[in-house]
């Protein structure tokens, strides 16, 4: 019985957890964007008409400008897909927390507690969420290709084959992850890190999945799905109202998540730099500065660079990712190999 | 004519192209850091219906037709700022006025109709050069705003009364009677 509890607890936990950072992230990048382009951002929602908050109660004017649009279905779109794809992008997006590791695990009344939504030895691992995040592909698609408008289907198509393209490199950099590690499992993963960081000796496999994050979550410098100067909003031109809302809240769910696998994989996780054994609390501490902090350096990084073209956008997955992942990953083997 | 692009020499450190984002980021960050810290006061942005740009002397707001201490108008009904402005927005209409001065053989005008239509008008200030008797002014007040057309067109007493909350001057709706004749009465 209490497992059904806790269950439903860290159900509960991983499921509204990412969500309010995701909805936090919006302002975040409302406002942080302002204060990086010397603006002030947006300051004029008052809650009660009274306290501004620092533009906090943007948030619930847009939830609530949200529900009250029209809901318009375009004339030749195909709306059961239509209707589908918000759908299709936020399942997946809300799925990929369920393996990271938010804390320490811990033992209570001969149990052990896994702080995180799968349990250790679940046979899935780090590859399910490299999994989910290949079906987040089928969601823009979907979008761009039900809307039935130009600019949402060559929005669509370049993104999926920008996540294609990145995907190898993301998965080849994680291989060798896996490799250090010998086993695939997030706790084993955290637990291999223990001298240092995986972020220190797998340097460039951490450029290589850095990079492919910013593509796979459809970021800038990589916006190939919405590319506001050249197809008008990409995938989501024809959508309004709540699925509009949908589609842009799983943008930032997947950021969410990005944040949190590079969080798990490079930097150690829950671990605290200079304490052996962190306490639950603290661990859990550690886990959400470290995952908030790379949610930042994506919003960060999104108002330094400009957009890559898209000839740029391959030759960087195909030319650089790819070899460099692979060097990385074939230099892991012959390190292993040499220690035997 | 062919134009020579230049070509910048990029180190191997630019051509990493990780070594430049980090830089794009320490700039990024220094403006962010900088803006954080910075009072709302004192940024750039002003924040518009609360806070107010103070302008300068010579900027060419709404008009004012000015007015002489017993409150009686300036404007001696010329036609010259009418005839300087080039949006063609000023409309007078002239009458004499002071039975005593008439009687003594001097005439004095003044407008009886002085309207400007502000949706026409460009602030060009040209009516303000042409005045002989500076009696119009273009000054500071720079929101003008209005439910209806009707209402942007500016009558004699809205003109006269513009400035008069700012100046601590009463609003007037009627000619004050002359008491003393204006100018000496030649004999």
């Amino acid at each position: 019985m209490p497992e059904t509890f806790w269950m439903i607890a860290k159900v509960v936990i991983v499921f509204a957890g990412p969500l309010t950072l995701a909805a936090l992230l919006t302002w975040v990048e409302r406002r942080g964007s302002a204060m990086i382009q010397d603006r002030i951002g947006p300051n004029r929602a008052f809650l009660f008409g009274r306290w501004r908050l620092l533009g906090l109660p943007q948030l619930a004017a847009d939830g609530i400008k949200f529900f009250l649009k029209e809901d318009e279905v375009p004339q030749d779109a195909n709306v059961f897909l239509f209707w589908l794809a918000p759908v299709l992008a936020f399942v997946p997006a809300v799925m990929g927390f369920a393996i990271i590791p938010f804390g320490r695990s811990f033992e209570c009344g001969g149990h052990t507690y896994d702080l995180s939504l799968l349990n250790r030895g679940n046979g899935m691992g780090m590859l399910y969420p490299l999994a989910i995040g290949a079906v987040a592909v089928y969601g823009i698609l979907t979008a761009a290709w039900s809307s039935n408008n130009k600019w949402s289907i060559l929005g669509g198509m370049r993104s999926s084959a920008q996540m294609v393209s990145y995907e190898i490199s993301m998965s080849l950099a994680v291989l060798a992850i896996f490799m250090r590690t010998g086993g695939y499992d997030p706790h084993q993963i955290i637990a291999a890190q223990t001298p240092m960081w995986n972020v220190v000796p797998q340097f460039f496999g951490f450029l290589v999945f850095f990079t492919a994050m910013f593509a796979e979550t459809n970021r800038l410098p990589f916006d190939f799905a919405e590319g506001e100067s050249e197809i008008v909003a990409g995938f989501h031109t024809e959508y309004g109202s709540m699925k509009f809302a949908l589609l842009q809240l799983s943008e930032y769910l997947h950021m969410v998540t990005a944040a949190a696998l590079i969080v798990t994989l490079y930097f150690g996780g829950w671990r605290v730099p200079f304490v052996a054994e962190p306490t639950v609390l603290l661990s859990v501490l550690s886990f959400v500065v470290k995952l908030v902090f790379f949610s930042w350096v994506f919003i960060w990084i999104r108002w330094t660079l400009p957009r890559f073209r898209f000839d740029q956008l391959m030759f960087m997955g195909w030319k650089v990712m790819l070899p460099l992942s692979l060097g990385n990953f074939l230099l892991q083997a012959f390190l292993m190999h040499g220690r035997g | 004519m062919a134009v020579l692009v230049k070509k910048v020499e990029l180190t191997w450190l630019d051509r990493t192209y990780v070594w430049p984002v980090l830089q794009g980021m320490r700039i990024t960050m220094k403006h962010f850091l900088k803006q954080i810290t910075t009072g709302s006061r004192k940024r750039f942005t002003v924040q518009y219906p609360e806070w107010k740009r103070e302008v300068g002397p010579g900027y060419r707001g709404l008009h004012e037709l000015k007015r002489f201490e017993d409150s009686s108008i300036k404007c001696v009904a010329c036609f010259m700022c009418a005839e300087a402005c080039p949006a063609r927005c000023i409309t007078i209409e002239a009458e004499a006025f002071g039975d005593l001065l008439t009687e003594q053989g001097v005439i004095e005008k003044r407008p009886a109709v002085f309207r400007i239509d502000m949706l026409r008008c460009i602030y060009c200030g040209m009516c303000e050069e042409a005045c002989p008797k500076d009696a119009i002014w273009l000054r500071g007040d720079y929101e003008q705003a209005a439910y209806d057309r009707l209402a942007m067109q500016f009558g004699k007493w809205d003109l006269m009364n513009t400035y008069a909350d700012k100046d601590g001057k009463p609003k007037i709706t009627a000619d004050p009677t002359p008491t003393v004749p204006r100018k000496p009465i030649l004999t």
